[in-house]
């Protein structure tokens, strides 16, 4: 039998009703014996008393209900984001708020480049820099022998320097839509869309998709939810091939590896084909590595105009968005999976939406009911108090997507939906008073991964700018730090095994450095993490 | 080098008869060896006879074309395929049921490695009206449809002109009736130069070939020029043409689509056409493009 560990903590948020705070946590092989005080596994036999973290605050590890694989890819190239952001290593990346920083940082990372290396950078924003666009003008600079690419954050477009146009073929003999040519009748390194950026990436062999296949990439992924207490985490669309399930197991088994991820498998597919590789998958899960779920996409993005949004649409005037898989599609899938008890992740910005998922949702249970499916809607960003309830209603959980009230709530306001439907986006007070379990996410790395940050978010609701924006929305710290921890369990089916701290469970723990029910709400995104226990062993940062 | 890699895609919405479509061409006898990337492998359905080698995810036919899926990215794809030691001869792209042709099909334009063959939308022609007007899907539909170099229209008994009068105007693309194309790859790939004579004298052929040999040399802005004032009707035009003594052009014009992408050889002028028998004639084309 192995030995008990009982740590001892400064406090100890449970997330348990039975009790919610404790100051001793008991360990055993790996889940937890014990929780109360100093003697609460003395029934158990001898016990070791490990007190090195007796200064912290342990909750249970968060558990991130969103994220991507690439999170921890992207980090193989240079950030170049308006934000400040942390590395896998803990290098803090300063935003860069104007061009000249941007260069200026470019710069300094392609002295550490060998001489012949592409400068590959990424995260850069426009929405944030207006004084001019961006050019290969800005980017000579940095290098005139040297081929560099900046992919913008929203991976739709990438500028780059005029060696990469001239290895990409691109001159004033090019006449391909996206890629833009300035009053010369030159290109000015600016790419819009895949089709006009693919010539330079299949060149300097970027491949940002491909990053989720390596271990260096499985292992920064590892490191990015380490630094944000995170000890579950999702991979939602992921592209597995055989080979890379095999890499995957091998690299989430190993000791050091402490973290869990639960992938989605990306329906890219027919019905039939999607199922078959869900149910084969399943069967190789692991405890570190559980497979079997599903991710369907059916709209765009609000802030690209390209979500399904119900009347009265854009506040610009703007078409409606575009859907990536049609109405009719969105039935097929959802009656073939739900039919053969495959839970679905559903990709769903805009209301219109939403309200298509729910309804091809309940036609399925109408014709194969399933209590327990906790199928889950993710971003649910404008779904209102009825199709929350509707939710509800049919056991739907929802994972919304919080962290855009401060990253895009004020363009969402100006620019997409106008200020009134702006207040209720991310409705996380209307979804808990409909009923539904809830969750909510980083949607990394699209924003960065870290759930006390996006509980903020929920909690404040404030702004880039600083304005609160939908105040009748916000929620309790209790209520956001149950989404980030038993919420989320419970939308990956987790909720017997991970979530809280009560006995039985597996013993995961984020170590934080002060008390997050204790601080300021506002505060709540400045509580130091310090680290995790997964399994019962200490990672500190 | 190898040679330049023509990309043609296959839109329309789901259960126009895309499908269809791509196993007739795949059966058909033209000689060319094709690379079709498909969405659902296991709707392809071809003879039995005609397959050399299946796998789970790869045909390959006694006639030299590959049927595959394409896998978890498109555009990885495509790499894959202008990477191989032995191009085909064509790539053939089925995209999704829902998917916008031009985000694909303007990776041949930007692509120097590419060549642009066009986009073909299949329309159903007897839910085309009802889809067109759905509030839902309606707008993407139409917008596959105005995204056209030609338009086939599926499902028909024959020809109706008002529903090709309009998908015409839409779209400013040469629309055809299936039931009236007889062989397909000299519209969806252009033709060899030397298969011509046969194009003009095909059974119902309701299109004319036409060629041009010359000595004749352009500027890059003459020669845009001179393309964007094609006539309408003559809705394929390809070939090389001379520039100076160290290079050249490949121009590659379907539907309403101009694409010249520079050759850093000298080439001797060498263009074809394809055009509409009923809305062109060989003296127009002569006209229109000169000594």
């Amino acid at each position: 039998m192995s030995e008990i560990v009982v740590f001892s903590a400064k406090k100890i948020i449970t997330m348990d009703i039975n009790r919610m705070e404790a100051t001793h946590v008991a360990v055993r092989g790996g889940e937890i014996l014990a929780v109360g005080d100093a003697t609460c596994a003395d029934q158990w036999g001898e016990v070791r008393h490990d007190d090195s973290l007796q200064d912290t605050v342990l909750m249970p590890g968060f558990i991130e209900g969103h994220a991507h694989m690439m999170a921890g890819g992207m980090w193989e190239y240079a950030y170049a984001g308006f934000h400040d952001r942390i590395d896998p290593d803990g290098k803090l990346w300063s935003g860069l708020t104007d061009i000249d920083a941007v260069v200026g940082g470019l710069s300094d990372f392609a002295d550490t480049l060998e001489e012949d290396q592409p400068l590959v950078g990424w995260g850069f924003d426009p929405i944030f820099l207006t004084s001019e666009r961006m050019s290969k003008k800005h980017l000579d600079q940095i290098s005139t022998t040297r081929p560099i690419a900046i992919m913008f954050s929203n991976f739709h477009l990438m500028c780059v320097n005029s060696v990469a146009l001239e290895i990409a073929g691109f001159d004033q003999t090019t006449n391909a839509e996206g890629v833009i040519k300035g009053t010369d009748g030159q290109p000015t390194g600016e790419l819009q869309e895949m089709a006009a950026m693919f010539p330079v990436m299949r060149r300097l062999g970027i491949d940002f998709r491909g990053l989720s296949q390596k271990e260096s990439v499985i292992r920064a992924y590892g490191d990015v939810a380490r630094r944000a207490g995170v000890t579950t985490v999702t991979d939602l669309y992921s592209q597995m091939e055989t080979e890379d399930v095999s890499t995957m197991l091998r690299v989430t088994g190993s000791d050091d590896f402490a973290l869990r991820i639960v992938p989605a498998l990306g329906a890219a597919e027919g019905p039939k084909t999607i199922a078959d590789k869900a149910e084969a998958l399943a069967k190789l899960s692991t405890d570190k590595l559980r497979l079997g779920a599903v991710k369907l996409m059916t709209d765009g993005s609000i802030q690209g105009w390209t979500a399904r949004v119900k009347s009265p649409g854009y506040v610009g005037g703007q078409p409606n968005g575009i859907w990536n898989t049609p109405p009719e599609t969105i039935f097929a899938l959802v009656e073939e999976l739900h039919s053969l008890g495959i839970q679905m992740h559903i990709h769903v910005n805009g209301d219109e939406a939403a309200e298509v998922t729910l309804n091809a949702i309940e036609a399925a249970l109408r014709k194969y009911p399933w209590t327990g499916h906790r199928h889950v809607l993710q971003h649910c960003q404008l779904m209102g108090r009825d199709l929350f309830t509707r939710a509800a209603d049919m056991g739907v959980c929802c994972n919304i997507f919080a962290n855009h009230i401060y990253y895009f709530g004020d363009q969402h306001v100006a620019l997409t939906l106008g200020l009134d439907r702006a207040e209720r986006m991310d409705g996380a007070r209307s979804a808990i008073d409909a009923g539904v379990n809830i969750a909510l996410h980083s949607d990394a790395p699209v924003t960065p991964m870290a759930p006390l940050f996006t509980a903020w978010c929920a909690v404040n609701r404030q702004t880039m700018s600083g304005r609160t924006l939908g105040v009748a929305q916000c929620i309790d710290v209790e209520e956001a730090l149950f989404a980030i921890t038993m919420g989320a369990a419970y939308t990956l089916k987790l909720d017997s095994e991970i979530g809280s701290i009560e006995t039985g469970k597996r013993a995961d723990f984020v170590v934080l450095g002060d008390d997050p029910l204790a601080v300021d709400p506002m505060a709540l995104k400045d509580v130091p993490i310090m680290g995790t226990v997964f399994g019962g062993r200490v990672h500190l940062l | 080098m190898k040679p330049r890699l023509p990309l043609i895609v296959i839109s329309g919405y789901l259960g126009a008869g895309k499908t269809t479509l791509i196993n007739r061409v795949l059966a058909e006898d033209h000689g060319l060896k094709l690379m079709v990337m498909v969405n659902d492998f296991g709707a392809i359905n071809i003879d039995a006879a005609l397959i050399a080698e299946a796998s789970e995810d790869t045909m390959t036919l006694t006639n030299g074309c590959v049927c595959c899926t394409m896998g978890a990215d498109l555009f990885m794809a495509i790499g894959d395929v202008l990477d191989r030691e032995q191009r085909p001869d064509h790539l053939v792209i089925e995209a999704s049921g829902i998917a916008d042709p031009a985000r694909i099909a303007q990776v041949a334009q930007a692509e120097p490695d590419l060549v642009y063959g066009g986009i073909v939308t299949v329309v159903d022609g007897l839910s085309f009206e009802m889809l067109a007007r759905d509030d839902q899907i309606g707008a993407q539909v139409a917008g596959q449809v105005s995204a056209a170099d030609l338009i086939l229209i599926s499902k028909m008994a024959g020809p109706d002109p008002t529903l090709s009068m309009r998908l015409c105007v839409q779209a400013r693309a040469a629309v055809f009736d299936l039931t009236e194309v007889e062989a397909l790859a000299p519209l969806l790939f252009g033709s060899g130069i030397q298969d011509l004579p046969d194009i003009s004298t095909m059974r119902h052929a309701p299109y004319l070939g036409w060629s041009s040999v010359s000595d004749r040399a352009f500027a890059y802005a003459d020669l845009l020029a001179l393309l964007k004032a094609r006539p309408e009707g003559l809705f394929r035009f390809k070939g090389f043409v001379a520039h100076n003594d160290t290079s050249g052009w490949e121009v590659q014009c379907v539907g309403p689509t101009v694409n010249i992408k520079p050759l850093k050889t000298a080439q001797k002028m060498r263009v074809v056409g394809i055009g509409l028998r009923s809305e062109i004639t060989a003296k127009q084309i002569d006209r229109w493009w000169g000594g």
